[in-house]
């Protein structure tokens, strides 16, 4: 490979910042405001790019700290902050994110928090803090971290109840619903976090509302401690940042961590839990989904074996995909993720030696090192977010758009991707694309290829 | 005509109730502060408004920070440098393509607009350091893609931990022969992006303008403050090419470090942008002697004032010609298109709030379409952006401001030259704004709402007052203003369309602004404040303390 030292310049960057994971967090949690400590830009940009994604409303507030706030330090802002987005917006939580420069300066968040409710008197708002300065990790880990914080915050000792917490991995708010309705189906009761299921996809109606209806209740949150079990999608999450692991360690509430549902195997492992759990036999409806699965399998197996897949993006949705990958004979010939992840380099070098698959897998890795990788290996199919897009143009392979952020086509927010008929779609959008390929150079490959050989070309020119 | 005065049974509030009622709901110091950035139009008085002071916490503003406007917006454009970002990664993802600024390399330089660089700090370097790290990072950028130059942009934590990435430039550019241009627009500095517009005006005006050796060509000009969004720039160049002028640079969309270096020697300097860009231009004139003209492409009306100013100033009879002839041209490739469009907008009214120029040019666009544009605010923009440059000896400098450098730059005897004597100058300066900007309150029209650094609140108040037809805004406000029921354009990325600029620009915009307003959609949905008059809403005071 080049000769690139890939830890001093980063070129095209396939990860974001902390702060923007802990956005989409707080997001999905019922009444709840963000305010991002430190300059306004970074609340600016998180804001920007999550509304190209979800094609909704997305208010967070900011400190913004100036240079008379690095000196004196920014308590006198936060709390400014504070009371003008309570004045404003009247929420019943407020997420409270650091970033670089409130870090590098050192604010002590929880002690001014502290100070502005003895201060303000406050009795009936939450605060919950987050330390997530962008050098500390990428949006993947600030998401889980500000979950983890949630939990921390919100719950205590409890008395033990029915329920079941699920928290789901950054996945589409179509996605979050149709958990949801799997739940529903086997009559679990659930605390799902965080919810973005309407908060982040909220039906148009004639009232609009400032703070979207809609996210995990602080009621449910507080139930989590006394929770039969855990289902945590994100196999990847460092246990310091895994809020299933705190509930696990914190008040024993059993832990299964698990795959994102996307493809058979990964499906048939969560919807075994979900029997497992609430000791019920899976809904004859989800059966009838898995044989159709199957036969969709089938059915494309032979155009399917043409795929040869680079996939990118988050550890959880790149590690489910080549899953979903193999199993229908794609070969991932590339498969990469922006964040730090040795965990998830060593599972699926482990699961592509066993199907005898030479791929390539990097962790913490650039757009520029996954497009060398690219350019050597005959790559027909994209599988990951937009920024995939300027490889897509430039080498004129596809790229099916599946993850965060979609900002460059509509409905990222409506990509219905899990269990047996969200991975059926998505397999059936794979093979269409390759199919798409296939009908548009066939004829003429094969003209080329055996009629041509035996005439002199030139002259048909 | 089956639009035409297509008012759809609305009652609007009138303006200066609709200001009053919104400062009402506010708490008294809020109401203060907010009460003095804005105003309603009236011709009869001399206006004043507050403007380019701090953000106030907590409210959701739309504003960025000065890392923003200096690598996003004046920085990043140029194509063949490469722009390294010294900080953790974020900074450097969201600004990468995000605004949209398209290039082209014409001069055979290399084209780095698709790379996105950062030195994506870790923890340990905040600790122990960057420099070394940026170091690296330029010897390898310099490795890979050997670029003439290059470009170190600061975040807040460079500024802190004490990286002089100054010295980093000054040493790599001994080290490789090829020029290195560090910027400190670390996000914290000053009130807004604007901070950053200045830094980065500097650093172009010390490093860069004046370093190269082309030989001097006729009816030369550059083009500031335009940024290629959608295509604008090349509309722009499409119609100056024409005419016969010879663009030298671009500041800074489509424009290249190998154009920049000789743009001392244009004849003119056109500014589209006056806040991002009216720095440049002020130096180069103190500098070199070349005077500015305030020019707006955006409309058919103001680029055709903008043409006639320029070929005036020239005042060469075959350049006046041949403009008269190529306008006579453009509008009959247009006109019916325009007339139709025209016929499907004429009576609709549009509210602006976007940067520090659009929502003075755009006016003039909604104006070619019968629309009335009913509230205009900037975001960022300086009391001269709204009052004219006439305010400028009366700006008093807050602490936020003077820790922006301000570069004093001293004439260039040996290339300072003056294309018209000072007395035609003078007198040019009575009819047109050369060397001058007199303001969106000039611009607007008798009782329009100029409104400074709009928040949500009042965002959404104005749209329950006013009822605007169109709101032409960015992405962040956006979905809150179609969650009301209204269309919203995006006003910085065309919302993927464009360009909208001169001639042929006018009209995707006139199509894309008809498609906007009649899309079927809108017949499905009809708030309720659409038939009512009244603004009931007030802010919630909650008790606190």
């Amino acid at each position: 490979m080049s000769k690139r030292n890939f830890t001093n310049l980063n070129m095209n960057p396939c990860k974001m910042c902390m702060p923007m994971g802990a956005a989409i967090a707080f997001k999905g949690i019922e009444g709840c405001m963000m305010l991002l400590h430190g300059s306004q830009g970074c609340s600016t940009y998180i804001r920007r790019h999550i509304a190209t994604h979800y094609n909704e409303p997305m208010d967070i507030a900011s400190s913004s700290l100036n240079e008379k706030g690095t000196i004196y330090g920014g308590a006198r802002d936060l709390k400014k902050g504070l009371k003008n987005l309570i004045k404003l917006y009247n929420p019943q939580i407020i997420g409270i994110s650091t970033t670089c420069l409130a870090e590098t300066i050192g604010e002590d968040i929880d002690n001014i928090v502290k100070d502005f409710i003895e201060e303000e008197n406050i009795k009936d708002i939450q605060f919950i803090t987050a330390s997530t300065p962008g050098y500390g990790g990428s949006h993947y880990e600030g998401y889980y971290y500000a979950l983890r914080k949630i939990v921390e915050h919100q719950t205590n000792i409890s008395y033990p109840n029915n329920t079941l917490n699920i928290i789901v991995g950054n996945i589409s708010p179509a996605n979050v619903r149709q958990i949801k309705k799997w739940l529903k189906d086997f009559g679990i009761q659930y605390t799902l976090l965080p919810d973005i299921s309407n908060t982040l996809d909220a039906p148009f109606n004639n009232s609009y509302k400032k703070i979207t209806p809609g996210g995990t209740s602080l009621e449910d949150i507080k139930k989590m401690s006394g929770a039969k079990a855990t289902i945590e999608i994100g196999l990847f999450v460092p246990e310091k940042y895994s809020p299933g692991k705190y509930l696990e360690d914190t008040y024993g509430v059993p832990l299964y961590r698990c795959p994102l549902p996307i493809g058979i195997e990964n499906t048939d492992y969560f919807f075994n839990i979900l029997s497992e759990i609430s000791e019920k036999e899976i809904p004859q409806e989800y059966l009838e989904e898995r044989g159709r699965m199957l036969d969709a399998m089938i059915d494309s197996h032979k155009y399917n074996s043409e795929g040869k897949a680079t996939i990118f993006g988050d550890p959880e949705i790149v590690y489910a995909i080549t899953k979903l990958c193999m199993e229908n004979g794609i070969e991932p010939r590339i498969v990469a993720t922006g964040t730090k992840s040795d965990l998830l380099k060593k599972m699926l070098i482990e699961d592509l030696c066993q199907k005898n698959y030479n791929s390539v897998v990097l962790e913490n890795a650039d757009f520029d090192t996954i497009h060398s990788y690219i350019k050597k290996n005959s790559i027909n199919l994209l599988i990951g977010h937009s920024d995939g897009k300027f490889i897509e143009e430039k080498e004129n392979i596809p790229l099916i758009r599946i993850g965060f952020p979609i900002h460059d086509r509509v409905g990222g927010q409506r990509l219905l991707t899990i269990g047996y008929e969200g991975s059926t779609r998505l397999l059936d959008t794979i093979t269409n694309t390759l199919l798409q390929r296939k009908y548009s150079s066939y004829r003429s490959d094969l003209y080329r290829r055996y009629y041509l050989t035996s005439v002199d070309y030139s002259e048909l020119k | 005509m089956p639009y035409k005065n297509f008012k759809n049974g609305v009652i609007r509030m009138n303006a200066e109730k609709a200001m009053e009622k919104i400062l009402d709901s506010y708490p008294a110091k809020v109401m203060k502060n907010r009460k003095k950035h804005m105003l309603i139009k009236k011709s009869d008085e001399k206006q004043e408004i507050t403007a380019n002071t701090r953000t106030i916490p907590g409210i959701i503003t739309n504003r960025g920070c000065c890392y923003a406007g200096c690598k996003g917006v004046v920085v990043g454009p140029l194509i063949d440098m490469v722009h390294i970002v010294h900080g953790p990664i974020g900074c450097s993802y969201y600004t990468w393509n995000t605004r949209r600024n398209k290039g082209k390399a014409t001069r055979g330089e290399k084209n780095f607009l698709h790379y996105c660089f950062s030195t994506d700090m870790q923890e340990s370097d905040i600790v122990f350091g960057g420099e070394k790290k940026l170091r690296q990072a330029i010897k390898e950028a310099v490795e890979i893609f050997k670029p003439e130059a290059i470009t170190i942009s600061a975040t807040c934590p460079v500024g802190l931990i004490g990286d002089d990435i100054h010295t980093v430039a000054a040493e790599a550019e001994k080290e490789y022969g090829i020029k290195v241009v560090a910027f400190s627009c670390e996000g914290y500095k000053g009130v807004s992006q604007s901070a950053g517009h200045h830094i980065a005006n500097n650093g172009l005006m010390k490093h860069i303008i004046g370093t190269g050796n082309d030989e001097k060509i006729p009816y030369s000009i550059n083009l500031l403050g335009e940024y290629n969004i959608g295509g604008d720039e090349w509309e722009i160049s499409r119609i100056l090419t024409k005419i016969g002028y010879n663009i030298i640079s671009t500041m800074t969309g489509n424009g290249s470090y190998e154009r920049l270096k000789n743009a001392h020697n244009a004849d003119l300097n056109l500014v589209q942008c006056h806040r991002s860009i009216n720095y440049v231009a002020d130096m180069i004139e103190k500098k070199y002697g070349t005077p500015w003209l305030k020019v707006n492409f955006i409309g058919i009306q103001s680029t055709i004032e903008t043409l006639r100013n320029m070929a005036k100033y020239f005042g060469d009879e075959d350049l006046i010609k041949r403009t008269e002839e190529v306008i006579a041209e453009e509008l009959a490739d247009i006109k019916d298109e325009m007339e139709y469009y025209r016929n499907m907008c004429s009576g609709k009214t549009a509210m602006l709030f976007v940067g520090g120029s659009r929502a003075h040019h755009y006016q003039d666009l909604f104006k070619d379409l019968g629309i009335e544009t009913v509230l205009a605010g900037y975001e960022f923009a300086h009391r001269d952006d709204y009052e004219g440059r006439d305010v400028l000896p009366h700006i008093q400098i807050d602490a936020d401001s003077r820790n922006i450098e301000e570069l004093h730059v001293e004439k260039d005897e040996k290339r300072y030259r003056l294309y018209l004597s000072p007395e035609k100058l003078e007198q040019l300066k009575k009819e047109m704004p050369l060397s001058n900007y007199e303001g969106l309150i000039k611009a607007s029209k008798e009782n329009t709402v100029i409104i400074d650094d709009l928040n949500h609140f009042e965002t959404e108040e104005f749209i329950k007052a006013l009822k605007p037809d169109v709101f032409g805004s960015g992405i962040k406000d956006k979905y809150v203003i179609q969650k009301m029921g209204v269309f919203s354009k995006q006003m910085h990325s065309y919302d993927y369309s464009g360009p909208y600029a001169g001639f042929k620009g006018a009209v995707n915009f006139a199509r894309d602004i008809s498609a906007g307003i009649f899309t079927p959609a809108w017949s499905y949905v009809v708030p309720p404040w659409k038939k009512e008059p009244l603004l009931e809403a007030s802010m919630v005071e909650k008790e606190v303390g």
